[in-house]
């Protein structure tokens, strides 16, 4: 291990290192004092030793003695101390070193300063092919067009194309796609989707009851309508947060912080749920909106970034005064400014809602801009002024984390210091202020990035046949961050179960409405207490997976198998896992056989008469593309193979069947028997469960 | 040698050109994090679940955990208090209840309520049990009573998910996630973390119980549900034979590899062998449950076949009897096989009315399985490396619970502030009662174990440091033992 260790580190060392000159405080140096040294000589009054703090040039630096402090081998000396479960390696007291020599410079931290518009040649691709240059690394080429198509789509509208869809792409016909790929309807549950995991929406309250929230799809139906109309991401952010203050707006929008979780069990203590919701609410708006983990300052100033506990309270005391409501003619659940009997908002020590602290009043966090005006409304207004540095920064970061499968930030809720610098900050700042300048249009945002090179790029390094520039791109960016290729991305869970559906022809489209339920065994649903669950009828019950119906205490198991969120806080980033129990429900969820025997039927249907035409056909519905010889040949054994056993089974072969047994013509049930297997066997490819 | 070691001793083209390896591009990087040498949200190790080496020597390899949920009575069973019957229908003094909050009770007219039970020593160490636990009593040199648990929270959820997760907050990973994460599976074939529930009144978290919370979700618990198909889509459709499950795998790692060799990423490695243990799975999870090999001594000792007596309505449901027994002896089998962290679930024991003849039905129900899974565990030499924790998110008042428009008193309400918990085998010192509660089991007098001590106790003893296993997310290192300092429980330790 440890070998493999010190050969990487030699690597990234080659590749990343700095020359003297080049030394960067917010780069090479704040990562280093946040991990190590913060906890004890950061932002944090009460937690500072030494009266020193690190985190800004005090009177109390001294140079001389920080250096012997690092370098010394005397316990009583050595900083951090032994006590410590985080040292300094060799290399940071090296980087410290070099820093300190050259005077110790301090920088705001990068996501605190303004967005500044960078001077640009060739936009996106021109940011990303200089930064290739310096590691000598070569873009791969472009992807051929059935795997752009197959791209577009699925990161669009989260449904896979059609054959009539695929064709030779120009550069015009790829735009006319994207542009009506944008212009879709199903774009709308796509992103709305993506909103929905940060804005933690379910269709019931959690706790010991989970009663059901009848009526929070209308928030999320609001979401896609705004994502589809292509809402200005700042009209969008202050219908959110504070919709209910303006005239004449459908306050529906101000659901998004009536999604969470809350606690009515008898006997509870009101005031602690009412303290734990709004908690929640301050914690989320400062995740979602800014990238901050604004939370950690709820107990004590934050440890590694300028927030204090006064900053946190001030914060809260926005949302003090809200209380919720249902709007009367569409019973949508909202929020709104209590009339009379107002709080006065006060600092809770130690995060303990029944210690009174100081009175604090609404503003906004002291290490940004200032903002006048104490409603909520001004605060929405402060989030997204343009002066905000977060705000455009964190949307924009998020919009390329779904078309990248990663962040140019990769903390996307941590612009922090301890979350991780920009792999590209001047794309970063180019692309926040093209979408400002562009009225926050995300619709424009997303066409900029899947209009460029990088967008468009093989989901692998360049070709095997050159193995040295593959070595290359490998060790010297493994991640992948300077995006020499486009990344392969796991599918999100709904999409799998929708691309199943869509390709078996099965999909009922209808957008909005109520969730629905789809089958689920009862001893699954049976082991929380909402255990109500009658399975909703066909065609409702292949409606796509977003409209499934999200209870905290049975969550779908298909969903969560394959890394849904929980609803518990706002999910910024999901994880792409790859486990046996998916292997397992793709194999066996009803879901998928039903698909599977759908999908035999369409191609039987399609094409009566030639077996390798049909699973030509049929590899074509599933993957996009025709098979190569070496797969077609495979799929014939295995045909020729099953179509034996499925011979030889009998009666008891056919019942995989299933739902089409009565639409196959008798004499054409064993070779539907045998597509049926074939099409399970294609829609677990490995190809079909990513996006190229 | 780490497969990771692995890929960097073969030579460098071979590293990108295998199709063996189940490494990818993720978990690499999670290595480098891991390494230190990115700084990320997580630090996961190479193979999420590839087994890992513990902080310090374990002593225990596996954990059963019984979660009783509800909040079972400690002075009916494990805290005798002379004093109940005594005092039986006066009230407390307020120097005892203080500012105390309850869920349903009447705190200015409630009296306390006496117990029926008889309490007997048991064991060599003398331990006083109830009678309504006879045979999990003949196990008394082997448990460690600890009779002085605290917990922050009085209602269930909150309760349950501070028992299970450490937090009273939806979102946090279960004890079996961390451990999971902490030391990987084992086991080639089942899931590391395995949870099984039986049906009663429905568990208020749900499975949120056993969730792996902001962990990834390879560390949750996977639920083993009861029949013939023990996981979830486990079985193959209909029509669908074992043989052409087999052809079908064959024919789909086929391809998957003739894809990996077109594009060689190491992701489709893993997927390869995701789907080679699905397909093992798909055979031994099924035998994992077939208990037809059992001998019938065996059968009987956790009273697989056995009768429950009638009851007329029960809130842990009826008809349980030979369903926990199954588990317990599920449990067993699956230890056997290198499960790393098991739980039993059952719900509910929130007895606030009818504690009598509820209290007993449910004893009823546990008390032979428990006791038989005790002793075939340690008859098999598994006891000393097991873990067995009875446990609850909170106890009883000794009040009687004089609820609202209730004309009579036969229940108890919520208890946070002191109640019973107990381990057994894993490196713990049986034979002893741990801590101790005043006259009325209102307050811990001695010895209070908070929840988080009784989790850094339980990591410890698989080699766990809780101050060292954390995880970032939010821009915070999370513990399952949270920020105020938590103690190993030295006292229960062998």
């Amino acid at each position: 291990m440890m070998r493999a260790a010190i050969f990487i580190t030699m690597l990234l060392i080659v590749g990343f290192s700095k020359a003297a000159d080049d030394m960067n405080y917010n780069r090479d140096v704040r990562p280093i004092l946040a991990a190590k040294c913060f906890a004890c000589h950061g932002p944090d009054e009460e937690a500072r030793e030494a009266d020193l703090r690190l985190d800004m040039r005090s009177d109390h630096f001294d140079a001389k003695e920080i250096l012997h402090r690092i370098f010394t081998t005397d316990p009583d000396d050595v900083m951090p101390p032994p006590s410590s479960p985080k040292p300094l390696t060799n290399e940071e007291s090296a980087v410290l070193k070099q820093w300190i020599d050259a005077g110790a410079t301090y920088q705001q931290h990068w996501s605190f300063m303004p967005i500044r518009r960078p001077e640009t040649q060739g936009g996106i691709d021109g940011f990303i092919r200089a930064e290739l240059k310096k590691q000598q690394l070569h873009p791969a080429p472009r992807a051929n067009s059935a795997t752009l198509i197959r791209r577009l789509f699925l990161d669009l509208t989260g449904l896979p194309p059609s054959p009539s869809d695929l064709t030779d792409l120009t550069d015009e016909k790829y735009e006319m796609l994207v542009d009506r790929l944008l212009a879709s309807p199903h774009f709308g549950e796509r992103w709305g989707r993506h909103w929905l995991d940060m804005a933690r929406y379910a269709d019931s309250s959690g706790f010991l009851g989970d009663g059901l929230r009848p009526n929070a799809y209308k928030y999320r139906d609001w979401v896609i309508r705004a994502f589809n109309e292509d809402l200005p991401y700042d009209q969008f952010t202050i219908q959110q947060l504070a919709g209910d203050l303006l005239p004449e707006t459908d306050p529906t929008a101000t659901g998004f912080h009536r999604n969470a979780a809350l606690n009515t069990e008898a006997g509870v203590d009101k005031e602690e749920a009412r303290y734990q919701n709004l908690v929640d609410r301050v914690n989320t708006t400062g995740r979602v909106w800014m990238g901050l983990t604004i939370g950690c300052a709820q107990c004590h100033t934050h440890k590694y970034d300028p927030i204090t506990i006064r900053d946190y309270y001030s914060f809260y005391a926005f949302f003090d005064n809200t209380e919720d409501r249902d709007e009367a003619t569409t019973k949508s659940p909202t929020l709104a400014e209590v009339g009379k009997d107002r709080r006065q908002t006060y600092i809770h020590l130690a995060g303990d809602y029944t210690r009174r602290g100081p009175d604090v009043v609404p503003a906004t966090l002291s290490a940004l801009p200032e903002q006048t005006g104490p409603t909520r409304l001004d605060l929405a207004k402060w989030i997204v002024s343009p002066q905000n540095p977060l705000t455009a920064r964190v949307a924009v970061n998020h919009i390329w984390s779904k078309l990248f499968g990663a962040g140019l930030v990769r903390t996307p809720d941590d612009f922090g210091t301890s979350g991780e610098s920009p792999s590209h900050p001047e794309l970063l700042d180019w692309l926040a202020s093209e979408f400002m300048q562009n009225d926050w249009s995300r619709k424009r945002l997303i066409k900029l990035i899947v209009m460029s090179e990088t967008y468009r790029r093989t989901s692998f390094p360049t070709r095997l046949s050159n193995a040295n520039e593959l070595e290359n791109s490998f060790y010297v960016d493994p991640l992948n961050r300077l995006l020499s290729h486009q990344n392969r991305i796991r599918l999100d869970a709904e999409i799998l179960r929708d691309s199943a559906l869509a390709i078996s022809g099965m999909l009922e489209r209808s957008i909005g409405g109520p969730s629905f339920r789809p089958p689920l065994p009862e001893d699954v649903f049976e082991v929380g207490r909402s255990s109500n669950w009658q399975a909703s009828p066909a065609p409702e019950r292949y409606r796509r997976s977003l409209y499934i119906i999200t209870l905290r205490s049975v969550l779908y198991p298909l969903l969560t198998t394959f890394d849904g969120p929980d609803a518990a806080d706002a999910c910024v980033r999901r994880e792409r896992s790859n486990t046996p129990l998916q292997a397992l429900t793709m194999m066996n969820d009803g879901v998928f056989v039903e698909a599977a025997q759908s999908l035999a039927l369409r191609v039987l249907q399609q094409n009566p008469n030639e077996t390798s035409a049909r699973l030509a056909d049929m590899f074509h519905l599933v993957l996009n593309r025709p098979p190569r010889a070496e797969e077609l040949s495979r799929l014939q054994a295995f045909h020729k193979e099953q179509e034996n056993r499925v011979q030889s089974g009998g009666e008891e072969a056919l019942k995989v069947l299933g739902i089409i047994e009565q639409s196959v013509p008798i004499a054409d049930r064993v070779e539907a028997a045998t597509l049926v297997a074939i099409a399970r066997v294609l829609m677990n490819l490995d190809e079909f469960i990513n996006r190229e | 040698m780490s497969p990771f070691e692995q890929h960097f001793t073969q030579t460098r083209r071979d590293f990108l050109a295998t199709s063996s390896c189940g490494l990818g591009t993720l978990a690499l990087a999670s290595l480098l994090r891991q390494d230190g040498l990115l700084a990320g949200e997580a630090s996961l190790p190479a193979n999420p679940l590839s087994t890992r080496v513990s902080h310090i020597a374990p002593k225990a390899e596996r954990c059963i955990f019984i979660f009783l949920e509800g909040g079972p009575s400690q002075m009916d069973l494990f805290d005798p208090k002379p004093l109940l019957n005594q005092y039986s229908g006066q009230p407390l003094p307020d120097s005892i209840v203080g500012d105390a909050k309850f869920a349903f009770l009447q705190k200015e007219s409630a009296t306390v309520m006496g117990t029926r039970r008889i309490f007997k020593k048991h064991g060599q160490c003398g331990m006083d049990i109830s009678d309504l636990l006879p045979n999990i009593a003949t196990c008394a040199d082997d448990i460690a009573l600890i009779r002085s648990m605290h917990t922050t929270q009085f209602n269930h959820l909150p309760g349950q998910l501070m028992l299970n997760c450490g937090a009273a907050l939806l979102g946090r990973p279960s004890v079996g996630s961390w451990v999971t994460y902490g030391l990987g599976n084992p086991s080639q074939e089942l899931p590391s973390y395995v949870v099984m529930v039986s049906k009663g009144r429905g568990l208020p978290g749900g499975s949120s119980t056993w969730a792996s919370g902001f962990l990834p979700s390879s560390y949750g618990g996977v639920m083993f549900r009861n029949g013939a198909s023990p996981v979830l889509n486990l079985a193959n459709p209909d029509g669908i034979t074992p043989k052409m499950q087999s052809a079908s795998i064959s024919a789909l790692n086929d391809l998957n590899r003739l894809q990996h060799k077109h594009i060689g990423d190491p992701e489709i490695a893993a997927r390869i062998n995701s789907y080679e243990l699905a397909f093992r799975m798909q055979s031994s999870a099924p035998e994992l449950v077939d208990i037809s090999s059992e001998s019938q001594a065996t059968l009987d000792a956790y009273g697989v076949n056995r009768s429950e007596p009638p009851i007329k309505s029960n809130l842990g449901g009826i008809g349980n009897f030979q369903t926990f027994s199954r588990h317990c002896l599920n449990a067993r089998r699956m230890v056997e096989r290198g499960v790393r962290f098991v739980n039993i679930i059952h719900a509910s024991w929130d007895h606030h009315s009818a504690l009598d003849s509820q209290l007993a039905h449910n004893c009823q129900m546990v008390d032979q399985p428990i006791a038989a899974l005790l002793k075939d565990l340690k008859q098999r030499g598994l006891l000393d490396t097991t873990l067995v924790v009875w446990g609850s998110e909170f106890g009883r008042t000794a009040l009687g619970e004089n609820r609202k428009g209730s004309t009579k008193v036969t229940g108890r309400d919520h208890h946070p502030y002191a109640f019973s918990l107990w381990m057994a085998g894993g490196g713990i010192k049986g034979g002893q009662v741990y801590g101790e509660t005043d006259d009325f089991a209102w307050h811990v007098a001695r010895d209070p174990v908070s929840m988080h001590d009784f989790h850094a106790t339980i990591l410890h003893l698989f080699g766990l440091d809780h101050n060292k296993l954390s995880y970032r997310f939010q821009g915070l290192d999370f513990r399952l033992t949270g920020v105020n300092p938590a103690k190993v429980v030295k006292g229960l330790i062998a």
